[in-house]
C-alpha cells in the first residue's frame, strides 16, 4: 500500500478544483482529501476560500445586475420581422432526411439484444425570387 | 425522439418562436455584452447582432437543449471576432497553462489577509467591482463573468468560449485572484482595511 503524503502547498494549488466541485479531475484527490482532513490550516483555507468565492459571486451579481435601454427590445423585433421579411417572399426548401437502424442480435442463448439508431437531418434553404 | 412531428414549423412561426423563447434574456444578454465591450453603445450593438445572428440560424438551434447558453455562445463569439478588433488589449500569455499552478501562492494566509479581503468586498461599491472587472484581461473577465454571474458551469463555458475544460479552469482560477486582488487594492486605497498593516 502505497500512501502518498503530499504537503500543504500541493493542497493550495487546487483550490479552484475543490471550489468548483471538481476534485476528481486532479489524480491526488485521495491524498488531498486525507491532507484536509488532519490539516488545520488548510481546511481553514479551503473554508476562507469558500467565503470569498460566495462573497465574490454575490457582489459580482449584485454589481452588474443592468437593465437594457428600453427601446432595445424594439428594435431587436423590428430587426428580426426585416430580416423574416426578407424571406418572406423567398420560396423556402425544406429537405429533411430520417433513417432509422435497427440490428436484432441473438447469441447462442437466446438473448435478444435490440438497437434502435435514429438519424435525422434538416437543411432549410432560402431562394430569393428574382422577378420582383 | 422516433415520434418526432415531421412537419416543420412555418417560418413565419419559427420567427414568433424566436420571439417568444429568445428575446426574454435581452437584459441579461446587454448586461453581458456592457461587461465585454465596456461601453453601452458597443453593447447595445453587440446584442442586436447577436440576435440577429441567433435569429438567421435558429433552425440549427436544436429544441430541448439550452436556448440561454446557445445565446450567450453566439454573443461571446459575435464578440470575439468582431468587437474585440476595435479595441485590442494585452492578452494573456500562451503558457498559461503550464505555469497556472505554479504561480499561485503556495502558502496559507494570514488570518488578518482573510478579514482584509472579507472587509473589501463588504465595502466596496458596486462603481468599483465594475471597474476592478473592466480591469482584468479580457478572457479572464469573461469566464469569471460568465461562471460567477450567470452560473454558468466551467463545462458549459468552456462550450460557450470554444475553448479546452483546462483552459476555463485556469482563467477562471487567475480571473478571480486578479479581481480579489484589485478589490483589496480598491479597499486600501480608501482605507477600509488599513489597521491589518501591521506584519510587514
Amino acid at each position: 500500500m502505497s500512501f502518498i503524503e503530499i504537503q500543504c502547498g500541493e493542497v493550495l494549488s487546487s483550490v479552484i478544483f475543490i471550489i468548483e466541485g471538481e476534485l476528481e479531475a486532479v489524480p491526488q484527490a485521495a491524498a488531498i482529501n486525507s491532507h484536509l482532513s488532519i490539516c488545520q490550516p488548510c481546511a481553514a483555507e479551503i473554508e476562507h476560500e469558500r467565503l470569498m468565492h460566495q462573497m465574490l459571486a454575490d457582489v459580482l451579481k449584485r454589481s452588474c445586475d443592468e437593465q437594457a435601454p428600453e427601446d432595445l427590445q424594439q428594435s431587436i423585433h423590428r430587426q428580426i420581422r426585416e430580416q423574416a421579411g426578407n424571406f418572406a417572399g423567398a420560396t423556402e426548401v425544406v429537405t429533411q432526411f430520417s433513417m432509422t437502424e435497427i440490428s436484432i442480435e441473438i447469441d447462442e442463448f437466446g438473448n435478444v439484444a435490440h438497437r434502435e439508431i435514429q438519424i435525422e437531418r434538416t437543411h432549410i434553404q432560402h431562394f430569393i425570387d428574382d422577378e420582383d | 425522439m422516433a415520434s418526432k412531428d415531421l412537419v416543420l414549423e412555418s417560418a413565419a412561426d419559427r420567427t414568433s418562436r424566436f420571439e417568444r423563447d429568445a428575446l426574454v434574456f435581452t437584459n441579461q444578454l446587454y448586461a453581458a455584452a456592457l461587461r465585454y465591450t465596456r461601453n453601452p453603445e458597443d453593447a447595445r450593438d453587440l446584442v442586436q447582432d447577436t440576435y440577429l445572428k441567433a435569429f438567421t440560424s435558429f433552425h440549427q438551434f436544436e429544441e430541448g437543449t439550452n436556448l440561454r447558453a446557445w445565446l450567450y455562445r453566439v454573443l461571446t463569439t459575435t464578440f470575439i471576432n468582431s468587437y474585440r478588433k476595435g479595441q485590442r488589449q494585452p492578452l494573456i500569455a500562451d503558457n498559461e497553462l503550464e505555469d497556472w499552478q505554479l504561480a499561485q501562492a503556495q502558502s496559507h494566509t494570514s488570518d488578518q489577509g482573510k478579514s482584509a479581503e472579507t472587509v473589501a468586498l463588504e465595502s466596496l461599491p458596486d462603481s468599483d467591482i465594475k471597474r476592478a472587472l473592466q480591469e482584468i484581461p479580457e478572457e479572464f473577465r469573461i469566464v469569471v463573468y460568465l461562471a460567477d454571474v450567470e452560473g454558468f458551469s466551467y463545462k458549459e463555458i468552456a462550450e460557450i468560449v470554444g475553448s479546452p475544460a483546462g483552459t476555463v479552469m485556469s482563467r477562471l482560477h487567475r480571473g478571480r485572484k486578479q479581481l480579489r486582488e484589485k478589490l483589496a487594492d480598491y479597499a486600501k486605497e480608501l482605507g477600509y482595511s488599513t489597521e491589518q498593516e501591521v506584519d510587514k
